[in-house]
């Protein structure tokens, strides 16, 4: 028999048993759906993540007292808005004035911004509250940090008792939003605001030297952090080692006995990326389990119809057909329901994937939009296809091999 | 004189069922002339069934060896038994055996599409001998549309449509009331005589038996009688 025909009898044989054939297809429809839903949002996840790393400043290096524990730099210390202070147990391991002078003998910097952070009391027409205060050296850190003002200036060398907020502080922290050039209290001294920051969070970023007035129990020249730019990129990792042979020097430690961990924020993206990574493969199994129980869906059907189809089997072979044109009409069968059911399913998958990201707007790293790539269009059709094939291929062969008599025999 | 189509020789058939055997053919010889009308008759459990079985190719004898037109069938392997069905045997059968998700038309086409006819010609064809067997007016009806009779008009239809030089027949009539089994006879045999077909019939009835022109009688998987008979069939 022509392959076309053998087609045309596979094709009428799913229009035949349409409820059956339909519920099939439901099957490999959802694993498919999913494969595609998980993989754009995936490729979304990824872009975004991407644009992120880009714009958080991969050429910055942490440098902070105390050791790195097991996992690493991973919440250990929070970059930007974090308000936890450092360990307890690092009271007398400090960064200082020799660590400082030890990093500005490093060519391969750029710039080194000093910073210390503690709490405070803080109020605003008569509305008090405590936050985290972040001192920095004014001079240099507008041009360290990855933050961005939304409306006024970032802080620079000749200010004094001046402060940049963070969007919320300024926008709902107090019963009344604040706005620039308002006067805010903290710690009993009067602060004015310059600048708004764009973004979430409640931080306060002063001159490091009235920090070291507003904050208790800070000494000069005991560093936070110290935030280093470097020259090159692309020298990231060189210059960590670099960084940490100096460091290490310095401060008369061995790798050992380390006492400062040195981080950036590319790891950190690394290591989130990592995590998402893993994530993406866990839910990619799940898909791909669906879409294994899809496909002994389909193994069942055509086990189904082989034997529903025993006489008919039976009657082609006694008017002449041979056993490869029952195969390949088997066959047919299960890739043509493998097919549509890998049509329908792209199409549902790339609906889902329009809402997945509303979906899981809670998790930070869903936030990029989903994209169905022409790639996973094609890598699934050709998956459901051979899917419903590899399922198909026992049942036909199973049909094919029936011999003439018994076939016709059977009720 | 006229050439032998078919020839058993010394073929029995076995059926296995578990530890029990039955033997439903034993040692059947027997030759069939190209353009006979012959009738198998006996009683039930005799092994017509079987004996059609393996004269149309569908099963391999247990012993022995079957010649269609001097080549030994029960050599070859299922492919090249299934295109020697396709081209040389008609099936009739006594359920009819038509697939019930396919029109008349389809079903009658149905052997040209395994031999790979070209469409144009394959339709044509098939509309031809639905005119032969008077059922151009339900071309297009499903064997369900159809009455018992009809039905089997259009499984004769299917089995002539590939021209085969042999058409067997098992019980063509077993199914259907006295009256419709004589026209379906009637038209078995204008189909003999006009085509000059090898039919080769299982019946139970002796009066449809009277239409061939040779009986072979079965008894207990053995042949009892061949006899040729003088009478309409001539
Ligand atoms: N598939 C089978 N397995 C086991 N025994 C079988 C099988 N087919 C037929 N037989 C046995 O072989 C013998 C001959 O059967 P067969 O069907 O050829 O008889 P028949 O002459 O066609 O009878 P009927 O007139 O009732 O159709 C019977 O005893 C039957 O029980
Ligand atoms: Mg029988």
């Amino acid at each position: 028999m022509k392959l076309n025909k053998c087609f045309k009898h596979a094709f009428n044989m799913v229009l035949h048993s349409k409820l059956r054939s339909w519920l099939t297809i439901t099957g490999i429809v959802i694993g498919v759906a999913a494969v595609i839903a998980i993989v754009s949002i995936g490729d979304g996840m990824q872009q975004s993540l991407n644009a992120q790393l880009n714009a958080l400043g991969g050429d910055i290096v942490t440098i902070s007292p105390g050791f790195e524990r097991g996992g690493g730099m991973f919440g250990m210390r929070g970059g930007g808005g974090g308000s936890s202070g450092p360990q307890a147990t690092t009271k007398e391991i400090v960064l200082g004035r020799s660590d400082l002078q030890a990093l500005k003998g490093l060519p391969d910097i750029a710039l080194i911004d000093t910073n210390i952070r503690g709490s405070v009391d803080i109020s605003y027409l008569g509305k008090t509250g405590k936050v985290s205060v972040t001192g920095v050296d004014q001079g240099v850190w507008s041009q360290i940090t990855t933050s961005k003002i939304k409306t006024g200036r970032m802080l620079d060398s000749a200010d004094q008792n001046v402060i940049v907020i963070g969007g919320r502080l300024a926008s709902s922290y107090f019963d009344q939003p604040v706005g620039i050039n308002k006067m805010i209290t903290i710690n009993g001294s009067a602060f004015r605001v310059v600048g708004i920051l764009d973004d979430q969070s409640n931080s306060v970023y002063m001159p490091i030297q009235m920090a070291y007035q507003m904050i208790p129990d800070k000494t000069n020249d005991i560093y936070y952090t110290l935030v280093v730019k470097i020259r090159d990129e692309n020298q990231l990792d060189e210059v960590i080692t670099k960084i940490e042979n100096k460091l290490m020097t310095a401060r008369h430690v061995t790798t050992k006995s380390k006492d400062f961990s040195v981080s950036s924020r590319k790891e950190m993206q690394q290591a989130r990326a990592d995590t998402m990574n893993s994530m993406n493969t866990f839910l990619l199994a799940i898909a791909a389990v669906s879409l294994i129980v899809g496909s002994i869906g389909i193994a069942n059907t055509m086990f189904t119809s082989v034997l529903e189809k025993t006489k008919e089997i039976g009657i082609m072979k006694a008017i002449g057909a041979r056993n490869h044109d029952i195969l390949l009409i088997f066959l047919f069968n299960a890739a043509f329901i493998g097919l549509v059911g890998g049509i329908i399913g792209i199409m549902l998958g790339t609906l889902l994937s329009g809402f997945m990201p509303a979906l899981m707007g809670g998790l930070p790293m869903a936030r990029g939009t989903a994209i169905v790539t022409l790639n996973s269009i094609f890598m699934a059709l050709s998956v459901s296809v051979t899917v419903g094939i590899l399922a198909g291929i026992i049942p036909a062969y199973q049909a094919s091999k029936l011999k003439p008599v018994d076939a016709l025999r059977y009720e | 004189m006229m050439e032998t189509i078919m020839e058993l020789k010394d073929v029995w058939k076995i059926y296995r069922m578990g530890e029990v055997e039955v033997p439903a053919l034993r040692g059947v010889s027997v030759k069939i002339k190209k353009g006979d009308f012959v009738a198998i008759i006996g009683a039930s459990g005799s092994g017509k069934s079987t004996m059609m079985n393996l004269i149309g190719c569908l099963d391999i004898p247990s012993r022995g060896s079957l010649y269609l037109k001097s080549q030994d069938i029960s050599r070859l392997g299922e492919s090249d038994l299934a295109s020697l069905r396709g081209k040389t045997i008609g099936f009739i059968f006594q359920q009819y055996n038509l697939i019930q998700s396919m029109s008349a038309f389809e079903n009658v086409m149905l052997p040209l599409e395994f031999l790979e006819y070209e469409d144009r010609k394959a339709a044509n064809r098939t509309r031809e001998i639905l005119a032969l067997v008077g059922l151009s007016d339900k071309m297009h009806h499903r064997p369900t549309q159809l009455s018992g009779g009809q039905q089997q008009r259009v499984s004769i239809a299917r089995s002539l449509v590939s021209d085969p030089e042999i058409i067997l027949a098992d019980e063509p009539t077993g199914a259907l009331d006295s009256v419709t089994g004589r026209e379906v006879l009637e038209m078995l045999h204008s189909l003999w005589k006009k085509h000059g077909k090898t039919i080769i019939m299982v019946t139970h009835d002796l009066n449809l038996a009277k239409y061939a022109s040779t009986t072979i009688e079965l008894k207990d998987g053995e042949i009892l009688k061949i006899s040729k008979i003088r009478g309409i069939g001539e």
